[in-house]
């Protein structure tokens, strides 16, 4: 590990360098750039699903733990619980809850763009491969969602298909609009 | 005291010394060795607003430094005078300075002139940039100290966190050494495989811990010469909003 030498690199920073650095070292301040989203994307997929999720209390853990070992299912990173026939719904939505939780958060450790999309392809996973909503986003907004995450040219091909899925399906089996209640029609 | 010595000891913990507003007033019936300390420690940015404000001193400016000390700071009840609400002590320590030079130029003028008032004056570059070049000084003086303890501190083996010691690398590899030096950006699948990251949650947890250990030193070190945490909280944003500044005026 090399010495940094302090006194040496500040005594010729211009102001602008200064300026730089002070800002940077703020905790609100954006941790990484645009251009690594697609590097940190991928890191995400191939993450370890306890890894991140194992945050959540003791029983919750316990019960991830079991979920993903359950039924010879060997779901190791969030890659593999998307692409899986038949993920564990509870997993999708602990994802999904984990992802919000790291949208337009201060604190969050997650960069908005990448928590968005792994919460649009976790509802997008537990509808296409579940048939179930976990999310009480509406049609119009659910297909915003995964049209907006589609277009980031960081999500790899596999989840791509994915999310194209959840739009075909979402096109063919709209929710049906409630009927107006009787009271509701106007006379 | 040896003039302009900025070397520190392991003793002087810091550059700057206790110099919170309460304790400057107890620092003037102090014991020597510790107002010793205090100008010592203060010796750069004052050098350096002294030479700018007064360019054809540039010579005589350890003597004028040294003059100053003894003739103000550790006067009695001068550092009393060093009262909070007439401003930032950074602005007190400039004012004095400057009348003291001034003062001692009027008095050898009178008995024997070596140099001319009117000439001297003619010299100064304007009181914005001296008041310019001792602030980035200070902020430079700051930042260096902050950083010197926050290394140490992270290197420090009997630490309880291992991880200290990689907080420190992350933080130098992904901002000191690009911002200060110029340094291309390591990309970020290389900063996994450096510190062994297995998400991106673990990596921004680390670098987050790097900022918050930093901001944790810049306030203590600011502390020590601001004061109440009200008065550290309004000098960080002093000293950033000046470098900011500055930086949009010199481009």
């Amino acid at each position: 590990m090399s010495e940094f030498d302090s006194a040496g690199a500040l005594s010729k920073s211009p102001p602008k360098s200064l300026a730089a650095f002070l800002a940077a070292g703020e905790e609100r301040a954006r941790l990484w750039r645009p251009e690594e989203l697609g590097a940190i994307f991928r890191h995400q997929m191939s993450a370890p699903v306890l890894m991140d999720l194992g945050g959540f209390d003791p029983a919750t853990a316990a019960r991830l733990k079991t979920l993903s070992h359950a039924q010879s299912l060997l779901l190791t990173s969030f890659l593999d619980l998307f692409l899986h026939p038949v993920p564990p719904v509870e997993l999708l939505t602990l994802t999904k809850d984990f992802a919000k939780g790291n949208m337009d958060h201060p604190d969050a450790s997650l960069p908005n763009e990448v928590a968005a999309v792994l919460y649009y392809v976790s509802i997008a996973a537990a509808y296409v491969r579940l048939d179930q909503r976990i999310s009480q986003l509406g049609d119009a907004e659910f297909q915003r969602g995964l049209e907006w995450s589609k277009g980031k040219p960081w999500v790899e091909a596999r989840l791509q298909r994915l999310l194209d899925e959840a739009l075909q399906k979402l096109a063919r089996h709209p929710t049906p609009r409630p009927l107006p209640r009787a009271e509701d029609k106007k006379p | 005291m040896r003039a302009g010595d900025m070397s520190l000891d392991s003793s002087a913990s810091s550059i700057f010394p206790r110099t919170d507003w309460a304790e400057l007033g107890a620092a003037a019936t102090a014991d020597a060795a510790r107002l010793d300390r205090l100008i010592r420690l203060y010796w750069t940015p004052l050098r350096i607003f002294l030479v700018a404000s007064f360019p054809s001193l540039k010579d005589q400016a350890d003597v004028l430094l040294q003059e100053f000390a003894e003739d103000k700071i550790l006067k009695t009840g001068w550092l009393q005078r060093a009262d909070r609400q007439r401003g930032q002590f950074r602005d007190f320590l400039k004012i004095s300075l400057r009348n003291f030079v001034l003062d001692r130029l009027s008095r050898t003028e009178a008995r024997r002139p070596p140099v001319s008032l009117e000439e001297l004056e003619a010299d100064l570059p304007g009181p914005e940039e001296t008041a310019e070049a001792f602030d980035l000084t200070w902020v430079r003086t700051v930042l260096a100290e902050t950083l010197r303890r926050m290394e140490a501190d992270c290197k420090d083996p009997s630490a309880e966190q291992p991880r200290r010691s990689r907080i420190w690398e992350m933080f130098r590899i992904r901002l000191l050494e690009p911002l200060l030096h110029d340094a291309p950006q390591v990309p970020y699948e290389q900063l996994i495989a450096t510190f062994g990251l297995k998400s991106p949650t673990d990596a921004s947890n680390m670098l987050l811990s790097a900022k918050r250990i930093f901001k944790a030193h810049l306030t203590r070190v600011i502390k020590e010469y601001a004061g109440q945490d009200a008065a550290t909280a309004e000098e960080i944003r002093a000293l950033e909003e000046f470098v900011t500044r500055l930086a949009r005026k010199i481009g």
